[in-house]
């Protein structure tokens, strides 16, 4: 019983009532709670292995997460490891590779921010990484960038041409290796390939079945689309043509390093003389073909890429590039005639553009620029020239010169909503846009196009492209001599279409017309530097290389006159920039020594103030200009006598080195009838006569003038007069005696090779007593001179007058004297000393003079220890043994007089030094004379 | 009396005695002397082994001398001008001489002025031509020195203006002398300026190998047969002798005491006009305005030999000695016809003249020569052929050899387990 009712209790049964609320069972669940989820954005276990971000993540989780499926966990991860990299840049050298791989990966990620975040990353990376590092993984990233270009959703094309931003500005080289492949992508991105055979009838074989295309889901419009495109098409071939190995690329093309100098393949040795016979670095010539070996070898055991995609295909021949070009051409046109035809509906005339459509334009004449240059070679160029000539040049004209001179449309007055909208884009995409292009960059790249279309003047017909060229020269000779300053970017372009223009067209003509505007140009006041280089070579390249085969250039008067007022040109510069006067003399140069009249007229005219002494350019310019100028001298017609003077005296004044004023007494030498060596058909510049007087004047190194100054002056330098040193002698500083020692030097040289020596000689003497005799106050190294150039110069059959031996022996004592009592340095004592010996052993009578003019008694006391050292120099010198001996008699009553004077006190040092060498020599002598006579 | 191989043919400006002379290289003896008129400076010349050219100082003809009649002048071609440098072609084709500023060429067989080359803007100072007649180079008064290619000047067509193959325009003043190494097209060619400097170039390319940079102005330049040496001769009378190649016998001179003095020469009172090298590279001779020329041996730098003129030396070169110059009576193959003084001869004379090329060759010519290449081919083959004897040997040698080789080893290992054994032993062996 009871165990049935403990059943019931156990089982009860719920009674449910109509109308009452049903009893909630005792198993329901209670769902009245709320869950939160864990998120573990950081690790909570310090991970010691290696540096991590903020969130504690290392970078291996970063790399995994990259995986993720979740977008955000994704975004994340790129961004966590740009934090990452960015505080620790040792990691990315490390992980280079997998950054590269997984990140690069995500260029085709469906989410915006993803893609955003990767570009971000990859620009990161590029900043830090050097182009070779990245080399081996490049063919990866590029197989993504070309993925996502050709990714069917437009939102990851417009993000594949921001990768393609970074990689153009950080790995141009790279980027230009792959070009077969990117090219093809571009026009895939703007156009898409017709299905076979429904091009129709109208369109020709060479558009290759492409047409534009035209998607309304892109959030901007097709025209600013296109223009994106078009920018980074125009980057990309800029970095394939610049990129390009340096061997093969010998163009003449365009852009500023056209002007530059020439670059050979081969560095060339230079050695100079003094440093070889030191020994220092051998030459070595043959083993390398130059100073450095070239390193800059194309051969590779392995090719970079593989083969498909390497640069085997790429644009190295004319007819590939004709190829692209065939495609891309037609292409363009249409974009021009629509962004043509979109201003027409606005303007009543079609030469007014937007700037927008000017942008684009301006983009489709860069394009074509850069294919022309693609091609490597010269000829390639020119065949690519004709190439275009023959199929586009109908299209050409139609289209592009049809409105030619381009302007601004004004839209300041009605700025509607929807141009405001589209300013904003404009605004937000930034650089996409291209800015404002200038109308007059426009007209110029125009100009640039359609010149290199133009055949050379031997194949073609007067007046055959007149139709299309004239306006273009127009335009070129309106720009120039309207007055306006132009950037040395956009001058450097119309200069080369002049260039252009002038070398093809090959009538005096255009030659001159174009000249003349750019003369005008040139003439303007307050150029900036650049435009004023720029200018200057222009002229300067056209000088020296065309005119030489060219005679219609050669003929041009505004090049002469060009030429013949450089001179001027210089002498107004004077100092102020060493730079363009290089430049002004490296053409005057090459002008002189080509003969050029109207130049060497000019020359002539302003030698003087280009040579003056104290602010001709040949002393203000440093010193490679100064050398230019003194071979300059070699070509002038004549040397008149101001101007020998003015040398002269550059000779002396110091501001040019020793070595280069022995150079240009060489050339005067060259340039005189004296030298010999020029045969025959030149006419002489100098008269022998001028030449001689400049020999002297070089040789005193003191005007007239400046002597006779020197004799009133009294100065604390000056040693006054007394019997042992019978001439005032001034004392010229170390640096000025030294230099003009040098100078003496090559004087004496150019007098020694005249010919006649007695006939030289004599006019020397002449001058001599003519000039220097009279004289009381003698500056030291006109003295030192003196005496280094008379013995040089005797002959020994020839007698020398007495007065100027009498002027001799004055100099010769008062040397001596001067450099006893003087502390002087050795370089001077040396060359002082070697002079007075030389004068005196050469000449026996000057020592006999020098010896007589010593009168002891006239001496006071603190003059006899310098006679006594004087004395006892002359006796210990081996060379003028024998002729003191022969004047025995003198000198033994000089010193008897001597013992006289201070026989009084106890014998001085100097006394017995002296007495000690006149035994020796003197009665060393008698000894052997008198051995010789009882033999 | 063997006639010597090589000889000095020498001319002064002043002709008192002689107008050029030949000198033996190795006893100095005057063996000829051509009379007549003077010579002018770098226009002595000779043609084929068979005639001596001589350009008149400051007239407008040349002097011809048949090689073995030393006495008689053979007759006067007369030039349109002063002619300033005169050369011939090595295989005696073609003469060159720079009158003005214009260069001519004539053909020697018919006497055919072919061309007038007028690129240079002043006077033309030197033509030399490479030894195998392929190409030319001339220098001038305007800086410039120009490479040409015979063949292109050498054409039909008067309307194509020719051009020069290289402008070699790196000099600051004129150009005073050019020497042309050997190995034709590949030569590499020595330019001398009053600039200071002498400048080596490559005739391929064009491009500069090589300036050296003196401090007085350089009259004339040559190098050895070899290139190991450039001698330049300085216009106050020094030759500068500068080693091209790097051998460590150059770097112990440097530490000898008289290495300052070592490469100068000195003896010469005035500007040196003309240089030249011996065959052997063991002479060099060497010309001056102070009226000698001078021997020099090169080894030791010594002045062997002082050959006095009467006048300014104009030229001075030792050349191999013509066949014909010491057999009295012998004739020359061909005569000397007149130089035109026009270029087209047949518009003016025979009116229908053939335009044609008159084409002799040269006696050396008729059989083909080896070219450079086949040359090289042939001497590696021949350096090859040495070395692998040497190293590999023939058959049996090399099996004597790898088994004496075989043995050596076997010792080798014996004593090398000996070694180990005794050091084994040492080491183990309980103290």
């Amino acid at each position: 019983m009871t165990k049935r009712k403990k059943r019931q209790d156990d089982f009860q049964k719920v009674k449910l009532k109509v109308g009452k609320k049903k009893p909630k069972p005792d198993n329901a669940t209670n769902v009245n709670f709320r869950s939160k989820s864990i998120r573990l954005p950081e690790q909570l276990k310090r991970d010691d292995s290696g540096p991590t971000t903020h969130r504690q993540l290392n970078i291996k989780d970063l790399l995994s997460q990259l995986h993720h499926y979740n977008s955000n966990v994704k975004q994340g991860a790129l961004v966590g490891l740009r934090e990452l990299l960015s505080a620790h840049p040792a990691l990315v050298e490390q992980h280079v590779s997998s950054i590269l791989s997984e990140g690069a990966a995500l260029f085709t990620d469906k989410d915006a921010a993803v893609r955003a975040a990767a570009v971000k990353l990859l620009r990161f990376v590029a900043q830090c990484v050097p182009a070779d590092h990245v080399a081996p993984f490049f063919p990866l990233v590029s197989a993504h960038l070309t993925s996502a270009m050709t990714h069917i959703s437009s939102g990851i094309q417009e993000d594949a041409l921001k990768v393609l931003d970074v990689l153009l500005e950080h790995y141009p080289a790279l980027l230009a290796q792959r070009h077969a492949v990117l090219l093809r992508n571009f026009l895939e991105l703007i156009s898409q390939r017709r299905s076979g055979g429904a091009g129709g009838g109208a369109e020709r074989a060479g558009k290759g079945g492409w047409a534009l295309t035209i998607t309304t889901t892109r959030s901007i419009t097709a025209q600013q689309w296109r223009l994106t495109v078009l920018l980074r098409l125009g980057r990309f071939l800029q970095a394939v043509v610049e990129e390009r190995p340096e061997e093969e690329g010998v163009t003449g093309g365009s852009g500023p390093d056209m002007w530059g100098g020439e670059k050979g393949s081969v560095t060339p040795l230079d050695v100079s003389w003094e440093e070889n016979i030191l020994g220092k670095g051998g030459v070595q010539i043959y083993e390398n073909s130059g100073a450095t070996p070239t390193a800059r070898s194309t051969y590779r055991l392995r090719p970079h890429s593989e083969p498909g995609t390497g640069v085997s295909e790429g644009l190295c021949s004319a007819e590939t590039v004709q190829g692209f070009a065939g495609t891309l051409v037609p292409l363009l046109l249409e974009v021009w005639v629509e962004a043509a035809a979109g201003e027409k509906g606005q303007a009543e005339s079609g030469q007014l553009l937007s700037p927008e459509a000017m942008a684009l334009m301006f983009q489709i004449l860069t394009i074509l620029q850069l294919l022309r240059r693609l091609a490597p070679q010269r000829d390639q160029q020119d065949q690519l020239d004709a190439w275009f000539r023959t199929y586009y040049l109908n299209d050409f004209k139609q289209h592009f010169m049809r409105n030619f001179p381009y302007g601004t449309l004004e839209v300041a007055g009605h700025k509607r909503k929807g141009d405001a909208k589209r300013m904003r884009q404009q605004v937000m995409s930034g650089p996409v846009a291209g800015g404002n292009v200038e109308p007059l960059a426009l007209n110029v790249t125009l100009c640039q196009v359609m010149v290199t279309l133009s055949l050379r003047a031997r194949d073609h017909l007067e007046g055959q492209d007149a139709d299309w060229l004239g306006p273009i020269r127009g335009f070129v000779r309106e720009t120039l001599t309207n007055g306006g300053k132009l950037s040395s970017r956009h001058l450097g372009a119309l200069l080369e279409v002049v260039w252009r223009m002038v070398v093809t067209q090959q009538s005096r003509v255009v030659t001159e017309e174009l000249l003349q505007a750019v003369y005008a140009q040139y003439q303007q006041r307050n150029l900036s530097l650049p435009v004023r280089t720029l200018l200057l070579r222009f002229f300067s390249r056209l000088y020296i290389q065309e005119h030489q085969s060219q005679p219609h250039i050669a003929r041009s008067r505004i090049l002469a006159r060009w030429l013949a007022a450089l001179p001027v040109q210089l002498v107004q510069l004077g100092g102020r920039n060493p730079q363009l006067s290089a430049q002004i003399l490296q053409t005057v140069q090459s002008a002189a020594a080509w003969g050029n009249k109207d130049l060497l007229h000019s020359l002539q005219t302003h030698a003087c103030s280009l040579y003056d002494p104290q602010e001709g350019c040949v002393v203000l310019l440093p010193a490679d200009s100064q050398q230019r100028l003194v071979q300059i001298l070699y070509f002038l017609p004549a040397l008149p006598v101001d101007l020998l003077a003015c040398l002269s005296q550059i000779c002396n004044a110091g501001r040019v080195s020793a070595h280069l004023a022995a150079t240009l007494i060489r050339t005067v030498h060259l340039r005189s009838p004296l030298s010999g060596w020029s045969n025959g058909s030149q006419d002489m510049a100098v008269r022998d006569v001028d030449y001689l007087s400049f020999l002297f004047s070089t040789l005193t190194g003191f005007s007239s003038e400046g002597l006779s100054s020197l004799q009133h002056a009294d100065d604390e330098g000056l040693l006054s007069p007394s019997p042992l040193s019978p001439l005032t002698v001034f004392a010229t500083p170390l640096e000025q005696f030294t230099h003009h020692w040098d100078v003496v030097e090559e004087v004496c040289h150019c007098l020694e090779t005249l010919g006649s020596r007695s006939q030289c000689f004599d006019i020397l003497q002449n001058a001599i007593i003519k000039n220097l005799c009279g004289l009381a106050v003698v500056p030291d190294c006109v003295c030192a001179a003196v005496l280094r150039c008379v013995p040089r110069l005797l002959d020994p059959s020839f007698i020398p007058g007495d007065s100027l031996l009498h002027f001799l022996s004055e100099c010769c004592l008062s040397m001596l004297s001067l450099l006893l009592q003087l502390e002087q340095s050795a370089r001077k004592r040396d060359a002082v000393w070697e002079a007075c010996f030389a004068s005196m052993s050469t000449v026996p009578r000057l020592l006999r003079l020098v010896l007589q003019s010593l009168h002891v008694g006239e001496l006071c006391e603190e003059e006899l220890p310098l006679l006594a050292q004087i004395l006892s120099l002359l006796l210990q010198h081996t060379q003028l043994r024998n002729q003191m001996v022969a004047n025995a008699a003198v000198l033994q009553h000089i010193i008897q007089d001597l013992t006289r004077c201070c026989g009084g006190k106890a014998r001085e040092q100097w006394l017995s030094d002296l007495l000690y060498c006149y035994t020796v020599t003197v009665a060393g002598h008698r000894a052997s004379m008198g051995l010789r006579d009882m033999y | 009396m063997s006639s010597p191989m090589e000889v000095i043919v020498s001319a002064d400006s002043a002709g008192q005695l002689w107008n050029c002379a030949v000198f033996d290289l190795h006893t100095g003896t005057n063996l000829l002397s051509y009379r007549g008129g003077n010579t002018s400076s770098r226009s002595l010349t000779i043609l084929n082994g068979e005639y001596i050219l001589g350009a008149q100082l400051g007239k407008n003809f040349i002097n011809v001398w048949e090689i073995q009649r030393k006495d008689q002048l053979q007759q006067k071609l007369v030039c349109p001008g002063v002619v300033t440098c005169l050369t011939a072609s090595p295989d005696g084709l073609y003469v060159l001489a720079g009158i003005g500023e214009a260069i001519y060429l004539w053909e020697v067989p018919t006497g055919n002025l072919l061309s007038i080359l007028s690129r240079h803007f002043q006077d033309v100072s030197c033509i030399r031509f490479t030894d195998d007649s392929s190409h030319f180079v001339s220098g001038g008064k305007d800086n410039l020195a120009l490479i040409w290619n015979l063949a292109s000047v050498v054409q039909l067509d008067s309307s194509r203006v020719s051009e020069p193959r290289h402008v070699l325009s790196r000099h600051s003043l004129p150009i005073t002398d050019i020497h042309c190494g050997l190995m034709g097209p590949q030569a590499r060619v020595a330019t001398a300026s009053l600039d200071q400097t002498v400048k080596v170039w490559e005739i391929s390319s064009g491009e500069m190998l090589l300036s050296v940079l003196f401090d007085v102005g350089i009259m004339s330049v040559t190098l050895d047969p070899c290139e190991y040496w450039l001698f330049c001769g300085g216009s106050d009378g020094k030759i500068f002798q500068v080693s091209l190649c790097n051998t460590n016998q150059c770097r112990d001179k440097t530490f000898q005491s008289d290495s300052e003095g070592n490469q100068v020469l000195k003896g010469h009172m005035n500007m040196v006009t003309c240089l030249s090298v011996s065959m052997d590279g063991m002479l060099l001779l060497s010309g001056s305005h102070d009226e000698t020329a001078r021997l020099w041996d090169v080894q030791s730098k010594q002045c062997v030999r002082c050959i006095s003129h009467k006048g300014p030396v104009t030229n001075a070169a030792i050349v191999p000695a013509p066949a014909n110059m010491f057999l009295p009576d012998s004739r020359p193959s061909i005569p000397l016809p007149r130089f035109s003084r026009h270029l087209n001869p047949s518009e003016q004379g025979e009116g229908a003249g053939p335009g044609g090329v008159y084409l002799r060759l040269g006696p050396n010519t008729q059989v083909p020569e080896e070219t450079y290449l086949e040359k090289a081919d042939k001497l590696h083959s021949l350096m090859c052929a040495v070395t692998d004897k040497s190293v590999f040997g023939d058959g049996e040698n090399t099996k004597v050899r790898v088994s004496e080789l075989e043995e050596e080893v076997k010792t080798l290992k014996k004593i090398n387990k000996d070694l180990y054994e005794f050091s084994t032993q040492l080491l183990t062996k309980p103290t």
